[in-house]
């Protein structure tokens, strides 16, 4: 069943500053959609704003799947109700392992080791990497494939996949990308992935591509938009409504 | 009526010698501590009564809990102490003996009762301890397979006393285990000994009642080269005091100390250290870490000393306390004393909440807030018990998993 993401007019501040102005997307399970925009424009507020964390606070607006409001959830029931957040810089948390934080974020115990070492096997990361502790003593492309774990694990419907941090090799990129792909077409996971690069859209094609401005969609379109912004660059598209 | 002071003129009397008389006059000379001396400020002394508990005069009747005797089912040799007597010992492992020591001496033949001159309840394990339980392992022998020594207390006032030998180069893993002592004093003195090139791993698990009074102290002594590598746990106990002590004699050698508790109800967590730094190149890695419900409080005191000579000296103390609800308390207090400039030291503490960041990530993946809050302070004994063989993880781990789950609940109806 085809599942729709829907964000209309969110505003979000962090600290005293507006970050989202009035903010809309919408998304259907199964697409690959991207979110292109400079440094500042507001694309990490986004995903951390809708996953519920501490420090952003939601000024207006609506976030929905399939008319659900997300907004006053927590985020745990944000997760369960089918979002997942990959990290720019996925956290570390000593003492926890994966295996006992996915079978708590509702993975069948039974079966979750299993699981993670096929899920492991597919990104390229060894197996015994997720026997110690959630992140910690990772490398920045290690953790990133620690997180395309948990979604294989998981299967969330949506999967909110921040900046990739520029220091990322392009092997790990490379792995990130196809198993996101390979998520849209299995269960229809929807992929929103949020970026400044274009390298990221080599491996993840998209089929539509938002371009955000200061806080909030200034264009929508399909990939052709992706070789406009390579073109113009981002001042090709003017300045937010007022 | 009988009292704490008859009981335990019995007990000498039953047992003269090993300087047990010595230690009771030295006792009744410095008395029990007062609250207005510092370093027992924060303990509820009033409640003590020593009258409230007799001393036995023989191991009570006690069975071991079913976490004991999964302990004891991966160890490679179990003593089992009741009321600090050893009872009779199975088949020992090659290069290992054990043996009950009267003579009231250390390793290197002082008087214990010198030795522990003013600290009024090492003096009374001193006065009133059966024996000292020794385990040697000799020269050499590296034990695959731990020693366990499952401690049980009855709910008088019962002095186990230990000492761990490990000879040159030889390597051991010990875990000290304590349970019971329902309303009952509980005051262990244990020694560790690691010769040259030696390796002790040791787990000291404190699982007392919740009613228990224990006032315990440990002492490494390190010589060259030597590795000790000690986790001390608290779980229970009404007021569990723990100090443990490493003296670092020889050049090269290096302690590992992790503390670390769990504090319910009115508990009273109250952890001393000392690493003394005797000689060259010698280091010290001290990590405490507790976690504290309700209306519990903590205390940690750490005192890093380093002498003239010790050079290239590496000593780090570091103090994490979690408060999981207004009404917890933790003191940190560290303290630096350096007679050498050639040296490394630094100590950090903090004191809060849980991380509020860290616990987002876990809910972000769906993980409940009492889930998530269980996760992560069952993460901070883990990493405690890293160094664990894995049979005694285990059994340890699901002890822990237990006690932290009922924190864990409470902490999030509290907040």
């Amino acid at each position: 069943m085809t599942s729709t993401l829907s964000i209309q007019g969110l505003r979000v501040a962090v600290g005293d500053r507006e970050v989202l102005k009035g903010f809309d997307l919408t998304m259907s399970t199964g697409e690959v959609h991207a979110l292109m925009g400079p440094n500042g424009s507001g694309k990490s507020t986004l995903a951390h704003a809708l996953t519920g964390r501490p420090g952003y606070r939601v000024l207006g607006g609506s976030v929905t799947i399939d008319g659900r409001e997300l907004l006053g959830l927590s985020a745990t029931e944000r997760a369960r109700a089918g979002l997942f957040l990959a990290l720019q810089q996925p956290l570390e948390v000593p003492g926890v392992r994966p295996l006992d934080m996915l079978v708590a974020a509702g993975a069948d115990a039974a079966t979750v080791a299993a699981r993670v070492r096929e899920e492991a096997v597919r990104v390229g990361l060894r197996p015994e990497l997720l026997e110690r502790f959630v992140n910690v003593d990772l490398s920045g492309g290690e953790r990133k494939r620690a997180e395309m774990v948990q979604l294989g694990v998981l299967r969330p419907r949506f999967c909110l996949l921040d900046e990739v941090d520029s220091g990322l090799d392009v092997d790990a990129l490379a792995a990130v990308a196809r198993r996101l792909s390979a998520a849209a077409a299995e269960w229809e996971c929807g992929v929103l992935a949020i970026t400044h690069f274009r390298r990221l859209l080599v491996e993840l094609v998209p089929t539509t591509i938002h371009v955000v401005r200061d806080g909030r969609v200034v264009a929508t379109g399909g990939p052709e938009l992706a070789e406009r912004l390579e073109r113009d660059g981002y001042d090709g598209f003017g300045a937010p409504r007022a | 009526m009988t009292t704490f002071a008859d009981t335990a003129a019995a007990v000498i009397d039953a047992r003269p010698g090993g300087g047990r008389l010595d230690a009771w006059r030295a006792f009744e000379e410095v008395g029990l501590p007062s609250a207005s001396d510092e370093v027992w400020r924060y303990t509820p002394l009033t409640e003590l009564g020593l009258d409230r508990h007799v001393v036995p005069t023989g191991p009570s009747s006690v069975a071991p809990s079913d976490t004991a005797r999964r302990l004891a089912d991966g160890a490679g040799l179990v003593l089992t102490v009741v009321d600090g007597y050893l009872a009779p010992v199975g088949e020992l492992p090659t290069g290992v003996h054990v043996s009950s020591d009267e003579s009231g001496r250390t390793h290197t033949g002082q008087a214990l009762a010198e030795r522990y001159a003013h600290d009024a309840f090492s003096l009374l394990n001193v006065a009133l301890a059966p024996a000292t339980t020794v385990v040697r392992v000799e020269d050499g022998t590296v034990l695959g397979a731990p020693v366990v020594v499952l401690g049980l207390a009855g709910t008088g006032a019962s002095f186990p006393r230990l000492r761990v030998e490990v000879g040159r180069g030889a390597e051991a893993v010990v875990v000290e285990y304590l349970e019971g002592g329902r309303d009952g004093l509980v005051v262990p003195l244990s020694e560790y000994a690691v010769d040259a090139d030696g390796s002790l791993t040791l787990v000291t698990y404190q699982r007392l009642d919740q009613t228990a009074w224990q006032v315990a102290r440990t002492t490494g002594f390190l010589e060259r080269d030597a590795r000790l590598h000690q986790a001390v746990i608290g779980l229970g106990g009404h007021y569990d005091r723990s100090r443990n002590d490493a003296e670092l004699r020889g050049a090269g050698a290096a302690n590992v100390l992790r503390t670390t508790f769990l504090g319910r109800g009115d508990q009273v967590h109250d952890f001393r250290t000392r690493q003394l730094h005797l000689a060259p190149r010698t280091t010290s890695r001290l990590l405490s870490k507790g976690a504290l419900a309700e209306r519990s409080r903590s205390v940690y005191t750490g005192l890093i000393e380093i002498e003239k000579g010790a050079t290239r000296t590496d000593a780090r103390q570091t103090n994490h306390n979690l408060l999981l609800s207004s009404a917890a308390h933790a003191d940190s207090v560290p303290n630096l004393d350096i007679r050498e400039n050639d040296v490394l030291c630094a100590h950090a503490s903090s004191v809060g909440p849980l991380d509020a960041f860290q616990r987002w990530y876990l809910e972000s993946r769906g993980v409940e807030r009492v889930d998530a809050q269980r996760l992560m302070i069952q993460g901070f004994f883990y990493e405690m018990l890293e160094a664990l063989p894995a049979a005694l993880a285990a059994p340890i781990e699901a002890d822990v998993a237990a006690a932290v789950g009922e924190v864990a609940r409470a902490a999030v109806v509290g907040s």
